[in-house]
């Protein structure tokens, strides 16, 4: 047994490599492991250990006999209300209520802790149970009505589990391949099953005795999440007072499962709410409106907590108003939007049109755009008449076409401003430019066969340039008039 | 129809639609509810009057009552239904190819059309025109034959 205890704990992969190797050379009978009991820690913990006593140990300090003792006598003293006068922190209840919410927080990993020990020992007799059966204490339940029995249609589970499952326990131990405990290993199961069972029974001890302080402790509070939650959010923050300087968003995050453990799917993993997650309210939400509701609650029970830290209402008025607001708003998330009313024609001309830009809009404008000839047959010059179609001033005329000065009468196609824009790029792009990027930049052609080529793509572009455009400093320009001198 | 278009009775009731429409194309429908033409030609505008209503304001005017028949004779209506448009208390024509210019006369064929015309009148309005010319194809406007008095 001592090898398979110590198969099993290298098996689990939760501690680093260091402290596996000093599980291993630890004498087994030692059983001196110093267990973490510290609240934060859910992981798995890796334990070495035969004796129940040497796990858990709270059952045995002071603390938790002292509480229960007075939680007990609470409990029977029946409902009294206490004075209102005195300030919250001083009342003896109070201090009581503070130290039940870290006692259960406390009894809980020990149940976790105990659950560990039993499943260990009762792997040999059904392994198969711990993972059909997950709740630590319906767990110990069942260990503790098998015992030690092999044929399971002797063995009455009802009430125990839910039909589906405790079909489904009967089938998988038919055909289990475990074997019948010993004597002492039983029993010590047996024994560990009944403290878990104790243990569980004095938590809701103490969870009923805060609940029911919790109407005169904190009445907005509750009436908003709940007893139980609120209880719960108390104790995780440290007190009233704590609870009321946290801002909202710490309060929907109050008991959120800590990140998953390696190896796990964080598919299943609900994103960022804590004892929230618990209340009626945020129960009965649909599941897409669930992380608004959240919000929604967290901020109006921190405005609850608030006013409950200061007593400002004890008779919980203002809880069961906010509860209200609550449950309008979420109904108002749930209506159907409004049906959609035809629009009316929008009225002529009313709107501008929108106007786009672009290469592509300028290059398709170019097809519609002026040509060079209509532009120099739109135009005359001073005091030359011009020529016309049908001769003497009749039909049409041809303005500056033709006339000595203005260039040819055929006038070719020129290029168009894109396309010499686009020349001009691909020159350089080509040829490189050769040094000078300022003033009269000229497009000197080195070519193989035909030597140097001068060329100016732009003459024809620009006999007719735009008045504005200066070209002294035009970059693509030539020289606009030379004379001699 | 008339449950959701207006009908007039009275004189004083159509002086005060005439006058009180700003800067909204007034369609004044004249005819009878009984004529299968005239509910033809309401339909049509039962349902776009909605859609127009940002520039236009569409009303049926009775053309039995006697109080009206005032205007049937102002405006020289006789067939029925007749249609008259107005923008800001001016009375607008509109040339579709007929003789008459000042009404449109008949049904239209689609809600399509009535809005086309209601546009080109507003356009028109708009810009300051008395008259303007009709924006459907000849197929769409329905012919008539004018009578005059005395042939």
């Amino acid at each position: 047994m001592a090898t398979l205890a110590d198969s099993f704990l290298a098996d689990l992969d939760e501690l680093s490599d260091n402290e596996a190797v000093v599980i291993e050379e630890e004498d087994v009978d030692a059983g001196n492991m110093e267990e973490d009991v510290d609240g934060e820690m859910a992981d798995i913990e890796n334990l070495n250990y035969d004796d129940l006593d040497s796990v858990s140990k709270l059952q045995k300090t002071q603390r938790y006999v002292d509480i229960m003792q007075k939680v007990e006598d609470a409990l029977q003293k029946g409902s009294d209300i206490s004075n209102l006068g005195m300030v919250l922190e001083d009342d003896p209840e109070y201090q009581l209520i503070v130290d039940c919410n870290a006692l259960s927080v406390d009894i809980e990993n020990e149940i976790i802790i105990i659950h560990n020990f039993i499943r260990d020992k009762y792997r040999l007799k059904f392994p198969e149970l711990e993972s059909l059966v997950h709740h630590p204490i319906d767990y110990a339940r069942v260990v503790k009505k098998i015992g030690n029995e092999m044929d399971l249609t002797l063995v009455d589970l009802e009430g125990l589990l839910p039909s589906a499952i405790i079909m489904v326990v009967s089938v998988t131990a038919s055909t289990t391949s475990g074997k019948p405990l010993p004597e002492e290993i039983l029993d010590k199961t047996i024994d560990a099953c009944d403290r878990a069972l104790t243990l569980d029974a004095a938590k809701k001890k103490v969870l009923d005795f805060v609940e029911s302080r919790m109407g005169y402790i904190a009445p907005n509070l509750s009436t908003i999440v709940g007893s139980a939650v609120a209880a719960k959010l108390m104790g995780t923050a440290g007190g009233l007072a704590a609870l009321a300087k946290m801002p909202a968003c710490n309060v929907q995050l109050l008991g959120a499962k800590k990140k998953n453990l390696a190896g796990f799917s964080t598919a299943t993993s609900q994103f960022r709410v804590g004892y929230i997650e618990q209340t009626e309210i945020f129960q009965s939400t649909p599941p897409s409106l669930r992380m608004r509701a959240c919000r929604l609650l967290a901020s109006k029970s921190t405005l609850a907590a608030r006013v409950d830290s200061t007593r400002g209402d004890p008779s919980g008025n203002n809880g069961r108003a906010l509860r209200e607001e609550i449950r309008k708003k979420i109904e108002k998330w749930q209506e159907p939007p409004p049906a959609k009313q035809p629009k009316p024609l929008p009225v002529p001309d009313s709107e501008p049109k929108k106007k786009r830009g672009g290469r592509r809009l300028r290059k398709m404008k170019e097809r519609y755009a002026i040509t060079d000839m209509r532009k120099l047959a739109n135009r005359m010059q001073f005091g030359v008449p011009e020529e016309s179609s049908l001769g003497d001033g009749l039909g049409e005329g041809y303005g500056m076409l033709g006339q000595a000065g203005s260039g040819k009468l055929r006038v070719s196609v020129g290029q168009s401003k894109l396309a010499a824009k686009v020349a001009k790029k691909f020159k350089e792009k080509n040829y490189g430019s050769s040094g000078a990027s300022s003033g009269l930049t000229s497009s000197l052609a080195f070519t193989l066969v035909q030597g140097i080529e001068l060329s100016n793509p732009q003459a024809h572009a620009h006999q007719l340039g735009s008045g504005t455009q200066s070209t002294y400093f035009s970059e693509t320009g030539t020289f606009s008039k030379i004379k001699r001198t | 129809m008339s449950y959701v278009l207006r009908t007039l009775r009275k004189k004083r009731e159509v002086d005060t639609i005439i006058r009180d429409t700003i800067d909204k194309v007034l369609v004044l429908r004249f005819g009878r509810s009984s004529d299968p033409v005239c509910l033809h030609l309401d339909d049509a505008l039962c349902k776009s009057a909605r859609e127009v209503s940002k520039f236009a304001n569409v009303v049926l005017v009775d053309i039995d009552s006697d109080e009206i028949q005032v205007y049937a004779s102002y405006f020289d209506i006789t067939f029925i239904p007749s249609t008259v448009f107005f923008f800001n208390a001016h009375h607008m024509k509109m040339d579709s190819g007929t003789a008459d210019h000042t009404k449109w006369v008949g049904a239209f064929h689609k809600k399509q059309d009535f809005i086309d015309v209601v546009e080109a009148i507003y356009r028109g309005a708009m810009k300051g025109k008395l008259i303007v010319s009709c924006p459907l194809p000849s197929e769409r406007i329905p012919k008539y034959q004018l009578l005059y008095r005395d042939v």
